[in-house]
């Protein structure tokens, strides 16, 4: 404390933070409103709120990986064009000539797999604590549309290295696609762009890996979270309190 | 802390607005001692969270690169030909039954039923003893998907068929 008291009336320091340091409950409160990410949060949150039996803190730990996803994502756009004849080539120069590139694709690649993880344990840890039930259903809805987009996030990315591993599992994934009642051609098509996966599959996958879906992501996270902070004051059950499972 | 029970007096004019029940229902307000300051309670707690899972990414990409196959190509079909992990489970349900079911219905009953779950299930309690049913199914389904997630992952080789991943190892990530 008394260091960085210090450090904020330097000179630097008054430059850089025009207030005096929030210590009192009410400067904080005050603190939530005049702060844009501190806005996501409530002020004050039940006692449980803050165990980790609660939440296993998943929901945030799958922002975090998102968060995570982002930066190195836009780190490997730098390098990586998407067409057949390029991306291939692009990810083994990620890999073998830019600096941090191969350290970076990993992180990419196994946050990936984690936030899939991440976000299905959440759901789980939700359905166990009850945390679905009134008034949080529509809540739970969300989630399930974040659970949708992180599948699809995923899976849209996984073409992109264009090796074996993505061209079959795409394959694979997009064929279940043409078994759609009526529709099923028309799908698998809108899909590939064409009748099997190939160049048009790759533009169509990295614009909705890059752009469509992280859009769709935050904008829909950023709701999810909002309702999870209009509600975090409500005491759930009439006869117990929060208990646990 | 403001009047938890406002009443209106008839006849009266209304002077200003004072914070009632949500329009959901009779929720208890929790007493201000269940309560505790997001900033720093919380804020550090997420702080924690957040490194914690900084260091686990950074750990497994320091000493596990991510996989990279020969290139792309169309002629040479690999045998097994794996979907992604997260869709092991459809893919192994693809071999049990007709593609329409394991394909279609399966993965859209599972959204639909997980979206209409909180509207299925009214039991307003969150006891864990007085919501066995609901528990229970869901466990079910749970390891169920589980399961197969592992089978179709890992105990799966060449035409699909099983395999000891010990003996031989198939599974992609
Ligand atoms: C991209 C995926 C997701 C992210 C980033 C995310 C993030 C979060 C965060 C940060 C919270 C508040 C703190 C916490 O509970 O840890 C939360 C709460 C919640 N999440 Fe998610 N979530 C995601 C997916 C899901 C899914 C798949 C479900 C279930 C189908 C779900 C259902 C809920 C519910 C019902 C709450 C409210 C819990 C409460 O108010 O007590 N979320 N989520």
């Amino acid at each position: 404390m008394k260091t960085s008291e210090r450090i904020r009336k330097s000179t630097i320091g008054r430059s850089f933070f025009r207030n005096p340091d929030r210590v009192t409950e009410r400067d904080r409160a005050a603190g939530h409103w005049s702060n844009f990410l501190l806005h996501l949060y409530p002020v004050k949150v039940r006692k449980v709120e803050i165990t980790f039996k609660y939440t296993a803190f998943l929901g945030v730990a799958s922002v975090v990986l998102f968060g995570i996803l982002t930066v190195t994502g836009i780190f490997l756009m730098f390098f990586y064009v998407p067409s057949p004849a390029n991306a291939y080539g692009d990810v083994q120069t990620i890999q073998n000539q830019v600096a941090f590139g191969q350290f970076l694709r990993n992180s990419h690649r196994w946050a990936a797999h984690l936030m899939v993880l991440a976000v299905a344990a959440h759901l789980a840890r939700v359905f166990y604590r009850g945390a679905y039930k009134p008034p949080k259903e529509f809540n739970w809805v969300i989630g399930v549309v974040l659970l949708v987009l992180t599948l699809l996030l995923s899976f849209t990315g996984y073409l992109l290295p264009w090796d074996q591993l993505a061209y079959w599992a795409v394959t694979v994934g997009t064929a279940m696609a043409a078994y759609v009642p009526l529709v099923g051609d028309q799908v698998q098509e809108l899909l590939l762009g064409g009748p099997t996966v190939g160049a048009p599959t790759l533009l169509r996958f990295y614009v909705l890996h890059v752009a469509v879906l992280p859009v769709a992501l935050v904008a829909v996270l950023t709701i999810h979270i909002w309702r999870w902070r209009k509600d975090s004051m409500l005491t759930m059950d009439s006869d117990q309190g929060d208990t646990d499972a | 802390m403001l009047d938890p029970d406002p009443r209106v007096i008839a006849n009266k004019r209304l002077l200003g607005v004072v914070p009632g029940k949500p329009g959901v229902g009779d929720r208890k307000e929790p007493a201000e001692e269940d309560t505790v300051m997001v900033w720093p309670n919380l804020l550090i707690r997420h702080a924690v969270t957040a490194l914690v899972v900084i260091v686990i990414v950074v750990l497994i990409a320091a000493f596990f690169d991510a996989p990279l196959r020969e290139i792309a190509n169309p002629t040479n079909t690999p045998n097994p030909e794996k979907a992604p992990w997260y869709f092991a489970a459809l893919q192994e349900l693809l071999a049990l039954f007709h593609p329409l079911v394991a394909g279609v219905l399966v993965p859209g009953a599972i959204i639909l039923g997980l979206v209409a779950l909180p509207y299925i299930d009214r039991n307003p309690s969150i006891d864990p003893r007085k919501r066995q049913i609901a528990r229970t199914a869901f466990t079910v389904f749970m390891l169920l998907w589980i399961a197969l997630t592992l089978i179709g992952f890992m105990f799966r080789g060449e035409n699909w068929s099983w395999v000891w991943p010990w003996e031989e190892w198939h599974g992609e990530l």
